[in-house]
């Protein structure tokens, strides 16, 4: 378990399918995410056992919970780790709207991103965000990540096209912000 | 295809077989290798065949000298994403090239491979602690001794010692020039 100040991030239990089938059918929520079709209790359930057990090649994908009164919130992820590049890409879903825009997330992802390059010794870690979510890219800025691109057109939703905005962050500028001994 | 100065490392295809199967059961060979049990042809047709792809966990190449003899394999195993390491095997199975410094030209160019193809920090080697020449050949190569493993195997009716080994990225890069073809 990765302890945080406000977080904790922990393996997904069996028992978060009811939360995570209710958030992955909230189009409030997956409005942010690149989820197109609605997601059937099978095939939300096959993907918690999927990604119950994390390592190196298979990636890692936690659930957020709070510290105070241990509500799962969310949850957090790398995905396609590559071993040589140490390149990862990362996703993060606040499922409980009562929490958005507290900082939970901020914290999340600051506690994972030192997971990702103390402990599996990655050197860099992209997201895509839509050009939309300016919350979220806000959010990213804060925890360091920098704008280093823009896919123009690159998401189709809700009868238009969207641009895409790529982020980065390596692992000198993470540590530089943020003291290595966390 | 990777290229050395005496050797180029190239991928195990099914048809290496009859070269394998005869080395595996050389007890010339084996006596330097974790290996003692007679090996069938049908098990090393097994080995072969059902071989993952090569990847940073695992890879296994054939040494071939310049005019294409396959000499022995090499291989990095264990390898380790998060620590960056793996261990290093190597077999000269054709006895007449041992002692020509193809393997320590073998070993160098999988090195280079490791560290900067790879991101690799540190490989690391057992060796018996009866096997001089091929000590002599991982000193060479920039493999230094880390320590003694009393005996760690039993090999022809007594207890031997190995002999563990290692070299760091940085001590590689300062022994062998980033861009050069090698020493």
């Amino acid at each position: 378990m990765l302890e945080g100040r406000l977080v904790r991030l922990r393996a997904l239990e069996p028992g978060d399918l009811e939360a995570c089938y209710r958030w992955m059918n909230d189009r409030e929520v997956t409005h942010f995410l690149a989820m197109t079709y609605p997601m059937s209790y099978a095939d939300e359930q096959g993907y918690i056992e999927r990604v119950s057990s994390s390592d190196y090649t298979k990636g890692v994908s936690l659930a957020i919970e709070t510290k105070d009164g241990s509500v799962h919130i969310g949850n957090i992820s790398l995905e396609n780790p590559h071993a040589e590049h140490r390149t990862a890409a990362f996703g993060i879903a606040i499922g409980e709207k009562d929490y958005w825009s507290n900082g939970y997330g901020t914290d999340a992802i600051v506690t994972f991103l030192s997971f990702g390059f103390q402990e599996m010794n990655l050197n860099r870690v992209s997201l895509h965000v839509f050009e939309f979510n300016e919350r979220a890219q806000a959010c990213y800025k804060k925890c360091g990540f920098q704008v280093e691109g823009r896919l123009r057109e690159n998401y189709y939703a809700e009868g238009r096209y969207w641009d895409v905005i790529v982020m980065g962050i390596l692992r000198d500028e993470f540590d530089a912000l943020h003291s290595k001994t966390g | 295809m990777l290229e050395g100065k005496l050797v180029n490392l190239r991928p195990l295809e099914r048809d290496d077989l009859d070269r394998e199967f005869q080395w595996v059961n050389d007890t010339d060979v084996t006596r330097y290798l974790g290996m003692r049990y007679p090996v069938s042809k049908a098990q090393e047709e097994q080995w072969l065949n059902s071989r993952p792809a090569n990847d940073f966990g695992n890879t296994a190449l054939a040494i071939e000298t310049k005019d294409g003899v396959h000499i022995g394999n090499i291989g990095l195993h264990e390898g380790q994403p998060e620590n960056r390491k793996a261990s290093l095997g190597i077999m000269i199975g054709d006895k007449d090239y041992w002692s020509n410094g193809y393997g320590t030209d073998a070993i160098v160019t999988l090195l280079r491979f490791a560290f900067h193809e790879m991101n690799m920090n540190r490989v690391w080697l057992h060796v018996y602690a009866f096997n001089e020449r091929a000590i002599a050949c991982y000193k060479k190569c920039g493999f230094v001794i880390e320590g003694t493993l009393r005996e760690n195997s039993y090999r022809e009716g007594r207890y031997i010692d190995a002999i563990t080994m290692g070299i760091l990225r940085a001590e590689f890069e300062s022994l062998h020039a980033k861009g050069e073809s090698d020493a």
